[in-house]
């Protein structure tokens, strides 16, 4: 199947929405954004283009463990998420890199904010996403946020999604 | 080691250990996580004189390979030189003290300092010496400013371990059961075990102790990880505390032996590790028994185990297995670096499918390590509530379940707080902090170990 054109401004919207659903902890609504089957992974910070198959991770999600993490991130029992933290992202430098057959491949530079009992840690790095063109939208293949830090700060764990 | 004076008495009666067998109870002064004199304390004498874990062999598989690494806050390079031994060094320059290598890892022959240009070899000798005719004419010279070897490095199954004091005893002493118990985890592979890349470097606000105590504790498992439990029983898993138990291993080493509460990739099944695995868990057994005989087969995969080596090692041998390492910062922080340790030569979907299963666990972004690292920060928050002089009858932590237990000479459950008060008993000894001891304990410590070929049941 040939897939649409898709417009630099139609993954800017895809990723802002997205920035958004997760800042305000919607994350039912964030889940529909990826597509069954779909992965979620975090590389470490010495990550030389490993895939998870062969490399230690941060998280390295399947379909099944990205429900299982949105579930437990919904329960009182997710002690490191209670209270939720409070997070702001930005989103910049946003590439196009290549269509495939359905999909295409995205980057992304982030910066995220997050504010939690009186500590204020700062994430950087580029998002990698694989995302399949649906005729109505987008949605994640896989989702791939790849931190530049050297390493996690004191404090800084990955408890809420990067 | 000469004769200490103790560390600032600070607890009631100037114990920092306060342990009674008539009212059952033991508990540990919370300036011990606190207090920036008592970390002092900690790296002069845990830290400088202790075997302290640097690193498994794989990581620097070839000659030339290096890593560098921060251990109880000395820069260290951690190599493999030209004729294949493995060194550690420490990182900076004999000239000045520069930073040798400012690169955390590589494959080198020549370590060069950028400030004057002095190089030495990965065996240490000093290489280059520019503008040496203005430096004496002998050999004894050149000699003098060879790199500094760490004073001891001593290599067991492949974890690499040094001490900055030449007069410690050998390694295999300083392990004493332990190293049994490093030993299973080696045997799992058929063709060796290897540390792979992608390692987890994280930091918590929180003091080093609080990471041994949790990893030794059963207890807080269910309610902790409530939703990792959760989880399982969604694929089809039950978790049980039950034929669980915490080992003494001597030397301020712990170990739980637990039984049925996680499947073991390729040596016991459970339901989210597909049917494909399944089936590769009986050949594999067969394998090990083929290999190992039955009982030493049995021992390697029937029950997980979670093995601290004091003062800085944990090795988590569960679903799959985790090498973990505590740097200390600061009373108030540390470092962690974690490696996922694997088979080597294991079909590509078994290695997936333990990476994947691992770091849902562990790490600070799985499903249950963060409430973990939450669990020690918030303990290193809370315990600011009674310090100094405001309430120094309630400035204590309690550890002890199980005591009633152990004192009818019954195994320590591993839901019982039983490891970690041989932790804390080795760490006063170790530390030259004052322990007051009412009532009599009982007389035989729990064996070191189970015993052989019955792990734990």
């Amino acid at each position: 199947m040939e897939s649409r054109e898709v417009t630099r401004a139609e993954v800017e919207d895809f990723l802002y929405r997205e920035a958004q659903l997760l800042d305000e902890w919607r994350l039912d609504e964030w889940l529909t954004l990826i597509e069954p089957g779909g992965r979620l992974e975090v590389p470490t910070t010495d990550w030389a283009g490993w895939d998870a198959t062969t490399a230690g991770y941060f998280v390295a999600d399947d379909y099944e463990l990205i429900q299982a993490r949105v579930k437990r991130l919904k329960s009182r029992k997710a002690h490191a998420e209670n209270p939720h933290s409070r997070t702001h992202r930005m989103i910049s430098n946003v590439l196009l890199l290549e269509a495939g057959a359905e999909t295409v491949w995205i980057s992304a530079n982030f910066l995220i904010h997050r504010y939690r009992d009186g500590g204020a840690y700062t994430y950087v790095g580029r998002y990698e996403h694989v995302l399949k063109v649906d005729p109505d939208g987008l949605r994640f293949r896989l989702r791939r946020a790849v931190p530049v830090m050297e390493s996690m700060d004191p404090g800084a764990r990955l408890s809420f999604i990067l | 080691m000469a004769q200490q004076t103790p560390v600032r008495p600070l607890g009631a009666a100037g114990a920092m250990i306060d342990e009674d067998w008539e009212a059952l109870r033991f508990r540990v002064h919370r300036s011990a996580y606190r207090d920036p004199e008592v970390f002092r304390t900690e790296v002069d004498r845990i830290w400088n004189h202790t075997w302290l874990y640097l690193g498994h062999e794989t990581e620097i598989p070839k000659a030339g390979d290096f890593k560098t690494r921060t251990l109880g806050g000395r820069p260290l390079i951690f190599c493999r030189d030209a004729d294949g031994q493995v060194r550690a060094f420490f990182n900076a320059c004999t000239h000045r003290g520069t930073v040798l290598c400012r690169h955390s890892e590589g494959n080198t022959k020549f370590f060069q300092c950028f400030y004057h240009a002095w190089a030495f070899s990965n065996a240490g000798e000093l290489a280059a010496l520019p503008g040496d005719d203005a430096y004496p004419d002998d050999p004894a010279f050149r000699a003098s400013m060879a790199l500094r070897q760490v004073a001891r490095l001593q290599i067991h199954e492949g974890f690499v371990f040094v001490a900055f004091d030449p007069d410690v005893p050998d390694l295999l002493t300083h392990l004493g059961p332990a190293a049994h118990y490093m030993s299973l985890t080696a045997k799992i592979g058929e063709h060796g075990m290897t540390t792979l890349p992608g390692v987890q470097l994280y930091s918590v606000k929180g003091n080093w102790k609080l990471a041994v105590e949790n990893a030794m504790d059963g207890y807080h498992f269910a309610p902790t990880h409530n939703t990792f439990v959760g989880y399982l029983r969604e694929t089809g898993f039950a978790v049980t505390d039950d034929d669980q138990y915490a080992y003494d291993l001597g030397g301020g080493h712990g170990l739980l032996v637990l039984t049925g509460h996680n499947g073991r990739i390729g040596m016991v099944w459970e339901p989210r590790f597909g049917d494909e695995e399944k089936t590769r868990t009986v050949t594999k057994r067969r394998e090990l028994e083929a290999r190992l005989g039955p009982e030493l087969a049995a021992e390697v995969a029937d029950a997980s185990r979670i093995l601290f080596v004091f003062p800085n090692l944990l090795l988590f041998d569960l679903e799959a297995l985790t090498i973990r390492q505590l740097e200390p910062v600061a009373a108030d922080r540390t470092d962690v670096r974690a490696w996922q340790f694997v088979e080597v030569g294991e079909p590509e979907s078994v290695r997936a499918l333990r990476i994947k299963t691992m770091v849902s666990f562990v790490g600070p972004g799985g499903l249950a390590t963060p409430d973990d690292i939450e669990a020690y920060e918030a303990v290193q928050r809370g315990i600011t509530a009674t310090a100094d002089s405001v309430d120094p009858a309630h400035d204590w932590s309690d550890m002890s379940r199980g005591m009633a237990n152990e004192k009818q000479g019954n195994q320590g459950r591993s839901i019982d707080e039983g490891a970690m008060r041989s932790f804390w008993r080795r760490w006063a000894e170790v530390v030259g902090a004052s322990t007051s001891v009412a009532g009599d304990p009982p007389a035989g410590t729990p064996a070191a170990g189970p015993a052989s070929g019955g792990a734990g049941k």
